[in-house]
């Protein structure tokens, strides 16, 4: 068990993340894309954390607000989906372009 | 131990996999419940079991039901929820991931992050953790309880029905 398996393996995830983020065309399923890059990046808080610092409860701090701001973000997002959904009856991102100039 | 964490890191891949490849939405969602349950075992094999049973409850428990109720919500049940992803927009997303991730992976490979051993011995104590939250990190702790409260009220308000204009 040594700190370079977890950062691979954080990065794997993160990259599976990213291409959830840039194939989908789903507003949803892009959330579903955020999520996971959030859980890399707490895997490599909670690591670190775990390896050195001189604090031993700040990893998992840091890693208890992500899940609290995450909660919030989520909130917010499917909030925005149900509107969106509402007035136009769709949620694929490509037909969101009321804000293009 | 170290069975365990390569199970949970599987666990995670596969769900993750699942989440970003299947084209029916609510299959998807449980791909990442599957994932998130994947990463509270990492938690756990961190030395973290709150955080883990945090994990569990607020991702699994909460958001993950949560996107459920906005499919139900958002789409006429029964109705295809998803069409298939061409393989260009696959193969262009593809490749810059890939790039990115091979040139990310190498960087960390020349950190020599591998002579680095994890060696979790005890669990860290709630009760620390506590009382870091209460004194250290009070300012933060504050904030996100304001920033939640907001997104609540926020969260009503947008998803709220617009009143009816009668003159």
């Amino acid at each position: 068990m040594n700190l370079e398996l977890f950062v691979m393996f954080s990065l794997l995830l993160f990259s599976v993340g990213l291409y959830g983020v840039l194939t989908r065309r789903n507003l949803i399923a892009v959330l579903i894309g955020v999520e996971l890059m959030l859980n890399a990046a707490s895997i490599n808080f909670m690591a670190f954390g775990a390896h050195h610092a001189s604090d031993p409860t700040m990893g998992p701090i840091f890693v208890l607000f992500i899940i609290g701001l995450a909660a919030a973000e989520v909130a917010i997002a499917l909030s925005i989906v149900l509107s969106v959904y509402r007035v136009r009856k769709a949620i694929r991102v490509e037909q969101l372009t009321e804000l293009k100039g | 131990m170290s069975t365990f964490v390569l199970f949970a890191m599987g666990t995670a891949l596969l769900g993750a996999m699942l989440a970003v490849s299947l084209s029916n939405i609510l299959y998807a969602i449980f791909g990442l419940g599957l994932a998130l349950l994947g990463v509270a075992g990492l938690f756990l094999s961190l030395g973290s079991p709150f955080v883990a049973a945090m994990q569990v409850l607020i991702y699994v428990g909460g958001i993950t039901v949560a996107m459920v109720f906005a499919v139900m919500l958002s789409f006429a049940m029964g109705a295809k929820t998803a069409t298939g992803v061409g393989l260009w927009t696959r193969l262009g997303a593809l490749i810059p991931v890939g790039v990115l991730a091979a040139a990310v992976g190498l960087g960390i490979q020349n950190e020599g992050l591998d002579a680095v051993v994890l060696d979790v011995t005890e669990a860290i104590p709630i009760a620390d953790m506590g009382m870091a939250l209460l004194q250290q990190f009070n300012l933060v702790f504050e904030t996100l309880s304001v920033v939640l409260l907001l997104a609540i009220v926020g969260a009503v308000t947008i998803a709220r029905k617009p009143p009816e204009e009668d003159a």
